[in-house]
């Protein structure tokens, strides 16, 4: 193929590498990687109709075996491509159960626009079925809490930053401040801890 | 660690004869039906559920009651003294239930989000009476169908060449139905077959097997085998 040292799918493949190694919660999309990738496909595609044709009218079997050869490395492309894509869902997917609704700004940087469409689509399905989970009661149930089996019912948390006045259900009002400790309900505060406002003091 | 894992037996039972009068009231309007029942069911439906391959019918209907229960209980609650022994206990029993719904619940998104085309090509087929998702998941499934599709078609599938777009139905993702879990026979079931070879093996009510899932699906739907 017009000079190039690299073989057929090994963009694809490269694609996928990157993302399986990288540290990050989610890597900067690929655009550049992901243009390659379909261009190749495109030009394989349209190396395969040519030649197809012409395996038609000579009827050269000599032909068979490239077109076949082809054909596989353009559903490689594909698969490892849709595979790339895949695996960004599901890394957004938990974005929204980390985070929340609101996606933090150094992540939104990394998300090409197609996949922030996606996650606000998520993010809004998901808030509708807890909603609807509630049943007739009108309490919603909120799924991101809850994450994990109940200990006890307080917990003790030292504050990470200074986030102002928090108030108890019960109507106590209490002031955090930064490098306090606190002794509070686990299940008020599950969500300042995911934020990572307060910590946990095992 | 170990003393963890007996507490919630304990804490059960003073649940039980505790907030006894709290669910007579209910039983009235409620078909026979106690609280302690109802969580049963519950925790009996998350297990299984976490530990079969597939979806599992969902329980709305227990689900429905334990959510008006525990906000009557958290309705009496309000009126006991926060230092009261019995407030502790109660609030975390609470905690316990709402964890397990939660997870419940969560652990069904999970499937329906993993197995998504899978689950609602199986949905149509199925008459209106045994659905496996509820009004709520469908509508879920749904959307989020939708969602992927429109997100791969705007990255990728669009600039791909006509003859390469569809075949959606190759992506459909299938749980393995044949994988091994662990189960305890609730009660004594005959010549379940195991294996291809037609083997035939007699449960005892009580005792516990390793299988692949599908040979005793239809044994955990009637509730005469539990997963573990």
């Amino acid at each position: 193929m017009s000079g190039q040292t690299k073989l057929f799918g090994d963009k694809a493949f490269d694609l996928l590498k990157e993302l399986e190694r990288s540290s990050q919660t989610i890597p900067a999309f690929d655009d550049d990687g992901v243009r390659q990738v379909l261009e190749e496909i495109k030009a394989i595609f349209e190396e395969n109709v040519a030649q197809a044709s012409s395996y038609n009218a000579s009827g050269d079997r000599s032909l068979w075996p490239l077109l076949n050869f082809r054909h596989a490395a353009l559903q490689r492309n594909k698969r490892c491509l849709l595979a790339y894509l895949y695996e960004r869902c599901k890394r957004i997917k938990a974005l929204r159960w980390e985070f929340g609704p609101i996606i933090p700004g150094d992540i939104k940087q990394s998300l090409c626009e197609p996949e922030v469409h996606f996650f606000n689509n998520y993010s809004k399905s998901l808030a509708a079925y807890m909603c609807s989970a509630g049943y007739n009661q009108g309490l919603p149930i909120d799924l991101t809490n809850n994450l994990r089996p109940p200990k006890s019912l307080y917990i003790e948390v030292r504050c990470m930053e200074d986030y102002g006045k928090f108030e108890l259900d019960d109507g106590e009002v209490i002031h955090l401040k930064k490098n306090s400790q606190h002794y509070l309900p686990r299940a008020q505060v599950e969500s300042l801890v995911r934020q990572g406002i307060l910590h946990h003091i095992a | 660690m170990s003393d963890v894992e007996d507490v919630p037996e304990t804490q059960l039972e003073i649940d039980v004869s505790d907030g006894a009068g709290l669910e007579e009231e209910d039983d009235d309007d409620m078909e026979q039906i106690t609280a302690q029942k109802v969580l049963e069911i519950l925790e009996t439906a998350w297990i299984n559920e976490m530990c079969a391959p597939e979806i599992l019918p969902s329980q709305t209907d227990m689900l429905e009651l334990m959510v008006s229960q525990v906000a009557h209980m958290e309705e009496q609650m309000r009126d006991l003294d926060k230092n009261d022994f019995r407030a502790v206990v109660h609030s975390m029993e609470l905690e316990r239930v709402r964890y397990i719904m939660a997870s419940y619940l969560r652990c069904r998104l999970q499937k329906i989000e993993t197995y998504t085309q899978h689950i609602l090509n199986q949905e149509a087929s199925r008459e209106p009476d045994d659905k496996r998702l509820s009004p709520e998941e469908t509508k879920f499934a749904q959307e989020f169908a939708a969602n992927v599709d429109e997100y791969f078609h705007k990255v990728a599938t669009q600039y791909m060449p006509n003859q390469q777009r569809g075949e959606a139905e190759q992506r459909i993702v299938t749980p393995n139905l044949m994988s091994h879990v662990f189960l305890k026979a609730n009660v004594a079931v005959p010549a379940v077959i195991v294996g291809v070879d037609d083997e035939e093996v007699d449960m005892a009510a009580g005792s516990q097997h390793i299988i692949p899932y599908q040979l005793v699906a239809d044994l955990i739907q009637n509730n005469q085998a539990q997963l573990i």
